[in-house]
């Protein structure tokens, strides 16, 4: 009640210019894509103005050329599908692994010091990401660093095929995405009272058990917020697959890119486009759920 | 009486032995079997495909492994190629330009948003802002690439504009956060003391808000201009013929064998990009001020 | 405009009133959430005094120099500063200035622009800013400062400066909301003494906010003592500290003795009551109180108003329960024949034995320290 004696006019004037721009170069685009998923294909790519659910149906299933009616698992969809969730967990799983010592690394450093390893943590994360895939690339191409090195010495005589496989990707994203796992565990582990540590190991703790039961309880929260942060670029990753990937381990990224490429197929294109915010929304409201249980629990 | 004597010369020899006698070790409690040797390995596979990719931009020869001796041939190369020349002058001028009208409209919205009580609308108005941040760039790609074919068709223009327009609504978020949290840490009673020695509400804006707004706003427009410059994905698919930025330009190059001509451009990018974000974080890390 | 005339006041009649508080009141929020910040508010502040608002937190105190600043509107009431109404004016056109408890000082000014920046705002020509500014930067000694930031100086120094900007339009009222509290005890003795010189030297008058009853004590002419959004007693600090004339008045000034006595006859202002023991004595009555006689009423007596008898008449007997020595005073805890206990002061001249635990005492009260409280 009281709330509406004030004026809030002016608040929304200033915020206007810019949910203008936001409007029309990216909330009113993404209601086109949801309508453009429910039309029929062009013939040069673009859509017809008729309304159906064949491009949603065709994410999953597909149709037998010869007899309509015939449906059987879309598994080259299924297939891309698989890849992008199996290698974004399996990137945030290699970002955990990597960033959650590197983590406890910097904040058991000296404060003044501390800032520098920061810094140098940060520095990847605003430096171009094709660039660090291009890195990546030419260490591991048959022509590479790597693979010239190995030819060198002798340990091998024919070049690794490291370009253009799973490994590829897995290895270029969490190349890509680690700084995203350390900063928020870092966060965590900065306000983490060490006397608390000490407590554990007072009371006959050792370090696995102090690790397990003090430590990763207590930085959990950043450790969430880290998978959010390297799970959700890496299922929408396009740039990394495409690079490192190349056209036989697509994600569900390059696949959408496909269909307004070559597939000329507009409405496939965007309903694989909203399956996949939907993912990243499901992530991302489960994960705002938790923190919001989690400060509730906390008081 | 011994033992005190005993004590004593501990303490004298050494403070941290003296307050913990029963160890003789040190037993750092942050201390973590093997974490550091994992965490220094990070930092060094961190840097090291960075490094290599700078280094064989000074190479002689075309390999990447191979070191021929230092030339600057493939930095000559990449001055001299017209079409690098002119996809960079096209990323910084985008830059540039998404990033400035991000940022006023970034400061215009975060006045409108902080320090003022909950009002109807504010969380969509949130949403809205930092919606770019959570769409998947590629989803935001496509429908941009939708969105704008629709209306070449309608007006025929296939100017700049929309690359302009796509990196500006981009660059908002990141342009907000650092005006945003500036405000937010403003100390509100600065405001009210300038309104007690007699100034109007445009004064107190003019000469308080805006002066402390000021280290937010550039730190703003440094943070949308390298995200402005790292765009690759929504610039491929709203480009026109002809409007390739850098990064676009090197994407395309990379399916191609690349040339260490790549590895110049790419260190030149690195440079520019390192130079702003260290400007940024001294900017953002002196406080007060 | 409103600090017109401000500039140049001769010697004025010192009963003047400069602010004129009637019937004001505050509340936030509304219906069952409702808070009464502050209730009904009736003061006249003089034209030239070091007046002193003193509560606990959360008194309104606060709430009530934000009124009179112009940061908040009150809900009730009128408030005419100078004779003139206020009520609607926003703080940039009222005549006073506020010394605020954190300072806030502009970060990215320097010290000079910083005092400067009230006569700027005003429109004053640039010669005349800066010769104010120079004078008040000597009348606050930090010539040698101009130029630096207010992150560069030191908390004394920044309260100098805060004092300073405020001064410089050289407003009706000066405002401080407790700005000594950032200081460590040194320092704010020193700047207690520098607050009076100042406020005599400029002849503003001073409206000071604090929790600090002993800060209030020596600085004021007169004090208000506010809880819970009303002002309980207004007076000098001698009535307030030795004529408390409510329970929560004595309770948070100073050390105190409540008694529960009964009452055995009234004159006036005066009552008799029954001390333990038996003996009568006088006893003052707050204004409009007249209880009846066989009542029994608290009465208030501070701890070195009582003193200990060793021959003669005494007034009542105590038994000593212990005694606590602080140097340049002892604390003797004691317990009076009904039951109710009572705390001592003794000044230690020379070397004075402390009294035995269970030695049986005599108590002499001095003549005129008993009030009987209101409620």
């Amino acid at each position: 009640m009281e709330a509406t004696k004030e004026r809030h006019g002016w608040k929304w004037l200033l915020c206007t210019p810019a949910l203008i721009v936001l409007v029309l170069a990216a909330s009113g685009p993404l209601m086109i894509v949801l309508i453009y998923s429910f039309l029929t294909p062009g013939n040069m790519g673009g859509v017809n103005w008729e309304f159906t659910t064949e491009a949603w149906f065709r994410v999953f299933w597909r149709r037998d050329i010869f007899d309509p009616d015939q449906v059987t698992w879309n598994e080259a969809h299924l297939t891309v599908f698989w890849r992008s969730i199996s290698l974004s967990l399996q990137t945030t799983l290699l970002c955990a692994f990597l960033g959650f010592p590197t983590a406890w690394f910097i904040a058991t450093r000296p404060p003044n010091s501390r800032a520098i390893w920061l810094f140098m943590i940060t520095i990847p994360f605003w430096t171009n990401l094709l660039i660090r895939t291009f890195a990546i690339q030419e260490l591991i191409r048959n022509n590479g660093t790597i693979n010239a090195l190995l030819l060198q010495t002798g340990v091998i005589n024919q070049p690794i095929q490291i370009m253009y496989t799973d490994f590829a990707v897995l290895l270029g994203m969490a190349y890509v995405f680690l700084p995203l796992m350390v900063l928020p565990l870092y966060a965590a582990m900065d306000k983490l009272d060490f006397r608390l540590v000490e407590a554990g190991y007072d009371l006959y703790a050792s370090r696995i058990k102090v690790l397990w039961y003090v430590i990763l309880p207590l930085v959990k929260p950043g450790f969430i917020a880290g998978s959010i942060l390297v799970f959700i670029p890496a299922i929408g990753a396009y740039v990394t697959p495409r690079v490192l990937g190349g056209g036989r381990t697509m994600m569900l990224g390059n696949l959408i890119a496909l269909q307004f490429g070559q597939g000329r197929n507009w409405p496939l294109g965007a309903a694989l486009a909203m399956l996949l915010l939907i993912i990243v929304v499901t992530a991302l409201v489960l994960y705002l759920r938790w923190v919001n249980r989690e400060e509730v629990r906390r008081g | 009486m011994a033992e005190v004597t005993a004590g004593t010369e501990r303490a004298l020899r050494g403070g941290s032995d003296a307050a913990r006698p029963a160890r003789r070790r040190n037993y750092s409690v942050r201390r973590l079997p093997g974490f550091g040797v994992i965490a220094i390995f990070t930092f060094v596979m961190l840097y090291l495909p960075i490094v290599i990719l700078v280094a064989y931009s000074f190479n002689e020869g075309v390999s990447q492994a191979r070191w021929e001796g230092f030339s600057l041939q493939w930095y000559e190369a990449a001055f001299n190629n017209r079409q690098v020349r002119d996809v960079s002058v096209r990323s910084l001028w985008l830059a540039v330009t998404a990033s400035g009208i991000a940022t006023l409209l970034a400061t215009l919205a975060a006045l409108g948003t902080t320090r003022t009580s909950r009002f109807p609308g504010q969380t969509m108005i949130y949403a809205l802002i930092n919606q770019p941040l959570m769409v998947p760039e590629v989803v935001t790609g496509i429908a941009l690439l939708i969105f704008v074919a629709a209306i070449k068709v309608q007006t025929g223009y296939t100017g700049m504009g929309y690359l302009v327009a796509a990196h500006t609504a981009f660059c908002i978020p990141f342009a907000y956060l650092p005006i945003r949290a500036r405000l937010e840490t403003m100390d509100i009673t600065l405001e009210k003391a300038a309104a007690d020695l007699y100034a109007s509400p445009f004064q107190a804006f003019r000469y308080i808000t805006l002066p402390l707004l000021v280290p937010g706003i550039v730190a703003g427009f440094m943070l949308g201009f390298v995200i402005s410059l790292d765009t690759v994905v929504i610039t491929e698919f709203v480009k026109s013929a002809g409007q390739d930025t850098l990064p676009t330009y090197m994407l395309g190059q990379l399916r191609r064998t690349v040339t260490p001509e790549m590895n110049a451009i790419a260190t030149l990018f690195l440079a520019l990009s390192l130079m702003i974000v260290t400007a940024f974080f001294l900017i953002t890390r002196k406080r007060g001020v | 405009m409103a600090a017109q005339g401000a500039g140049q006041r001769g010697a004025r009649d010192p009963v003047q009133t400069e602010i004129d508080i009637r019937k004001v009141s505050k509340v936030f929020g509304q219906g069952t959430a409702a808070f009464h910040a502050l209730t009904d508010i009736d003061l006249q502040i003089r034209s030239g005094e070091f007046f002193t608002l003193l509560g606990p937190s959360g008194c309104g105190k606060t709430t009530l120099l934000r009124v009179i600043a112009g940061f908040e509107q009150p809900t009730g009431g009128s408030l005419q500063i100078d004779g003139k109404e206020v009520a609607g004016l926003g703080p940039n056109q009222r005549p006073v200035n506020t010394v605020f408890q954190n300072y806030a000082l502009f970060p990215h000014m320097t010290v000079a622009q910083n005092i400067g920046f009230g006569l700027k705002m005003q429109g004053r020509p640039r010669a005349e800013v800066a010769a104010t500014t120079d004078e008040m930067l000597n009348l606050v000694k930090m010539e040698e400062m101009a130029e630096r930031k207010p992150s560069e100086i030191s908390g004394g120094q920044q309260q100098r400066v805060a004092l300073a900007r405020a001064l410089a339009p050289r407003p009706r009222v000066l405002l401080l909301d407790e700005p000594l509290s950032a200081l460590d005890l040194k320092l704010r003795k020193e700047m207690q003494g520098e607050l009076k010189r100042l406020q005599s030297e400029t002849g503003i008058t001073f409206v000071f906010v604090t929790h600090d009853q002993e800060e209030a004590l020596t600085m004021s002419d007169r004090i208000a003592v506010m809880n819970k959004g009303r002002i309980l007693q207004l007076g000098s600090p001698h009535e307030i500290y030795h004529s408390p004339t409510e329970r929560f008045v004595a309770d948070f000034i100073g050390d105190t003795n409540f008694l529960e006595l009964p009452v055995s006859a009234v004159e006036g202002a005066e009552a008799t009551v029954t001390l333990p023991g038996g003996n009568g004595t006088a006893a003052r009555l707050p204004d409009g109180m007249t209880p009846r006689p066989g009542e029994k009423v608290i009465t208030v007596i501070r701890p070195e108003q009582a003193h200990l008898v060793e021959d003669g008449p005494a007034d009542l007997q105590a038994e000593v329960e212990t005694a606590v020595f602080f140097g340049t005073d002892t604390h003797v805890h004691l317990r009076l024949p009904d039951g109710q206990g009572f705390i001592l002061r003794r000044q230690n001249v020379d070397h004075m034995a402390e009294p035995a635990p269970g030695t049986r005492v005599g108590l002499r009260l001095s003549p005129g320290a008993l009030r009987v409280l209101r409620g």
